[in-house]
């Protein structure tokens, strides 16, 4: 009786409330969840938060770009601009625009004039997060319509990079921002890429429609809803329920294993990783002993930590760049686990009875359980960590005080060794001054190789001058690199990206016009 | 009864202002830099001191209250420091989904727990008052994240009557749908506290002296239980859905999480983790105004329940 009652309910409810149809015969929308309440600012020149960029990408283009689904420069090809040269010394750089690139929304054609306008914008402080990358630029002229010249104070490790479609490269067109101003153009972003802006519902979705002008030609997809999904369980039900059909995945192997289990489900732990960097602030003591910081690089035992991880989702650091930048060095002295030796670097250190060190550490749990990790390793070296755990924007805040001995910090940046290198272990970088930005050790030990690579034309010697900075850094054991993690995605094998996926820049895997549904 | 309206709105206007104080330094006292969240974590002392001045955050902070206090006054709640947009704006997007949620939680909740408190008071330690009490038990110790995840595998997953994402609905139907299991996860919660207020007060009001006397008069059983004592029963039971009620939208934001619906709960969690100042302004102001309109709407209730009750 109770069982009839309930199939009759459920055959009632199913009447009045309209069960799911089914899924149509050629899926034109693509449906992505994003692990997050909102994608923030909607300007490319301000966003640089991992659900932001991942949606403004398939909006804009830079004047070139990395071939979809590298990361490295080494595959860099045209994409507004289908050509470029530069002078002998580096220092002026001319591309040359493909004609008939239209800016979405019809404010009209993008030319040179769009190029320098976005170019100037993205180094302006007051409208650019990346103005910074900036700061060597002289000049951005229009030669002509459809020719753009660059000229610069001094040489840079990778121009292109800054006009890449990634972080401040990305062309915005000038008519749309004139007309709508900075406020209204955030509300509304007018780029030429592959995908228009049509809507977004703060807490709920961001609509983008296909650009049917698109110059590399019209987008099979019709329309990609990107919704915001903070909970990882609400996010991984809605993919295995058929609602969305590409996920942001949560970073750990119980997700990667449990997730490629599931049918017509493929899953890729793409780059760039996040490195995990344990770094050692040398101007408090007992950090300012080289011997003390020795003694931590002995306890921490990189491939246990990668056990803990996941070995499908992280791999072990290798040096304090990681794998796959310009100038990685894979072979950088780093001192191997051995907690003998670290208690008797200790002893020698006049610490018989071992130290206790202090970290300020996020509450996020992926970073604290790391950092729980490396707390086991250290006690049995004698080393006491205590962590003062607190939430993420306070942490962000008093790390950059210079209130923490131990700083655990995680990162992925543009894969050139000097972003890395001049960003963590830079004197102009040390947190507490007005250049700060994230040398948390205040190391120092490499600026004149950091500095030289900068300038240096040839290719080569730059790459001996950044892989000589690791060595230095290293042996001054100003950080502890742990490992790297990768970034996880899900999508139905019904997808086809059109093109392998191996890494993305912006962190999101990039939709192309040939992206499509195979059935 | 308007001189009693006109003193609590004037109560109202005074909570107001204090509220809106206090949430105005305590925000600013919380470390964590607004600017730092917008331009993230490669930006440099310089960038983020640069932001700052755009953001108005360094201007002194007696200066930046009173253009707080009279943008208020005008109704403009100012820009959201993170995403650009009108708080008002992001918080009237939003306010519908929590209402919705709220009212169809408390229907929910009512139409279980009003019932059951009853038929446990008048089965008062038997077996149905037993199972009332550890079902009502259960339902104030589950987690609303636990309950909205079993939810969604039953109905959502296993089932496929109701869709994991409740935000996407398309017609009366597809409304329906999103909003039953959310509204139906949250109506549990006050369904277990409104047993357990109704069956105490229930217990109270039957073992009165006029339910004896309606009983020795003839009166049937099941008129004097639902119409003669639950009359009575009925204002602790306004008092704790009153109550309740607040607490209800404050406390949807696990489930607004879980499936996926916007609402104010997600809009204040996300702005405290932004450090987003002016948008925590502008939902402390709508927090507090819904706080005094139900707490006046639930004084109003007690005159209407109880004809005795006297507004002054």
């Amino acid at each position: 009786m109770i069982k009839r009652f309930v199939a009759a309910a459920a055959l009632g409810g199913a009447l009045v409330l309209g069960l799911p149809a089914g899924a149509s015969a050629q899926q034109t929308t693509l449906r992505v969840g994003i692990a997050s309440a909102d994608a923030g600012v909607l300007d490319p020149h301000l966003n640089s938060s991992t659900p932001g960029r991942g949606f403004l990408q398939w909006m804009f283009n830079g004047l070139v770009r990395i071939k979809p689904g590298e990361l490295s420069p080494e595959f860099m090809e045209p994409d507004l601009a289908e050509r470029w040269e530069s002078s002998q010394d580096g220092k002026t750089w001319t591309f040359h625009l493909r004609r008939g690139v239209q800016c979405h929304g019809g404010f009209g054609e993008f030319t040179a004039e769009d190029a320098v306008f976005s170019l100037n914008r993205a180094a302006t402080r007051d409208t650019s997060t990346f103005s910074s990358d900036y700061v060597a630029f002289d000049r951005v002229e229009a030669v002509d319509r459809y020719t753009v010249r660059i000229t610069l104070k001094n040489t840079i490790p990778s121009l292109l990079g800054a006009v890449m479609n990634y972080a401040g490269g990305f062309q915005v067109c000038k008519a749309a921002v004139e007309q709508m101003g900075n406020e209204g153009f955030r509300r509304r972003p007018i780029g030429t890429g592959p995908f228009a802006f049509a809507e977004y519902v703060p807490q709920q979705y961001g609509r983008l429609v296909a650009n049917d002008q698109y110059f590399r030609g019209r987008p099979q997809i019709r329309e990609v809803m990107y919704r915001f999904i903070p909970s990882d369980a609400a996010r991984d039900l809605a993919f295995q329920s058929g609602e969305l059909d590409m996920i942001y995945g949560r970073q750990d192997q119980t997700w990667f294993m449990r997730t490629q289990q599931l049918p017509n489900v493929r899953v890729v732990a793409m780059q760039p990783a996040e490195m995990s960097v344990i770094h050692l602030n040398m101007s408090m003591p007992p950090l300012n002993d080289i011997r003390v910081r020795q003694a931590i690089a002995h306890a921490i035992n990189r491939d246990q930590i990668v056990q803990l991880r996941g070995p499908n989702t992280s791999v072990t650091a290798l040096s304090v760049v990681p794998r796959g930048y310009l100038g990685h060095n894979e072979a950088a002295p780093l001192l191997p686990p051995d907690p003998a030796r670290a208690r008797a670097l200790l002893a020698e250190a006049g610490h018989p009875n071992g130290i206790t060190i202090r970290a300020i550490h996020t509450t996020l749990p992926g970073m604290m359980s790391v950092m729980e990790g490396v707390q086991a390793q250290l006690r049995r070296a004698g080393i006491t960590l205590e962590i003062t755990p607190v939430e993420h924007a306070t942490f962000h805040q008093q790390i950059r005080q210079n209130l923490s001995q131990v700083v655990h910090f995680q990162a992925a940046r543009f894969p050139v060794a000097d972003v890395y290198l001049t960003q963590f272990f830079h004197s102009r970088s040390i947190v507490g001054t007005p250049t700060a930005v994230t040398n948390f050790s205040h190391c120092r030990v490499a600026d004149a190789e950091i500095d030289q690579a900068r300038g240096e034309t040839n290719r080569e010697r730059a790459i001996a001058l950044w892989r000589t900075a690791q060595e230095k850094i290293v042996r001054e054991v100003c950080a502890v690199p742990v490992y790297e993690q990768m970034q996880l995605w899900a999508y139905r094998t019904n997808l086809d990206l059109g093109y392998e996926l191996r890494a993305s820049l912006n962190l999101a895997p990039p939709l192309l016009e040939t992206t499509r549904f195979t059935r | 009864m308007s001189a009693f309206i006109v003193k609590r709105l004037g109560f109202a206007v005074i909570t107001l202002w204090a509220v809106l104080t206090l949430v105005f330094f305590i925000v600013r006292v919380v470390p964590g830099d607004p600017a730092q969240v917008v331009l993230g974590d490669q930006a440099t002392a310089d960038a983020i001191a640069a932001m700052r001045v755009r953001l108005g955050l360094d201007r002194p902070l007696v200066l930046q209250y009173a253009e707080f206090l009279f943008g208020a006054l005008r109704g403009d709640w100012g820009i959201s420091l993170v995403t650009g947009r009108p708080v008002l704006v992001e918080v009237m997007d939003v306010l519908p989904w929590t209402l919705e949620l709220t009212v169809a939680s408390l229907f929910i909740g009512a139409i279980i727990g009003i019932p059951l408190g009853v038929w446990a008071a008048v089965n008062r330690n038997r077996i149905p008052d037993y199972v009332t009490r550890l079902a009502s038990l259960l339902g104030l110790s589950f987690p609303a994240f636990v309950s909205g995840i079993l939810l969604l595998i039953l109905f959502a997953i296993q089932l496929r009557w109701f869709p994991v994402i409740s935000a996407q609905a398309e017609g009366v139907g597809g409304w329906l749908r999103a909003l039953a299991l959310p509204a139906f996860n949250l109506g549990l919660i006050m369904a277990a506290y409104i047993t357990r207020v109704t069956r105490s007060a229930m217990l109270e009001v039957l073992s009165e002296d006029f339910v004896r006397t309606a009983r020795a008069k003839g009166v049937p059983w099941r008129v004097v239980v639902w119409r003669h004592a639950l009359r009575n029963a009925l204002i602790p039971v306004i008092t704790i859905v009153g109550l309740y009620l607040g607490v209800l939208i404050g406390n949807s934001v696990l489930t607004e999480i879980v499936f996926n619906r916007p609402g104010l709960g997600k809009l204040i969690v996300g702005a405290l983790n932004q450090r987003d100042y002016t948008m925590l302004q502008g939902m402390m102001v709508i927090y507090t105004l819904v706080v005094i309109v139900v707490n006046l709407l639930t004084d109003l209730a007690y005159g209407a329940a109880d004809p005795r009750v006297k507004l002054k």
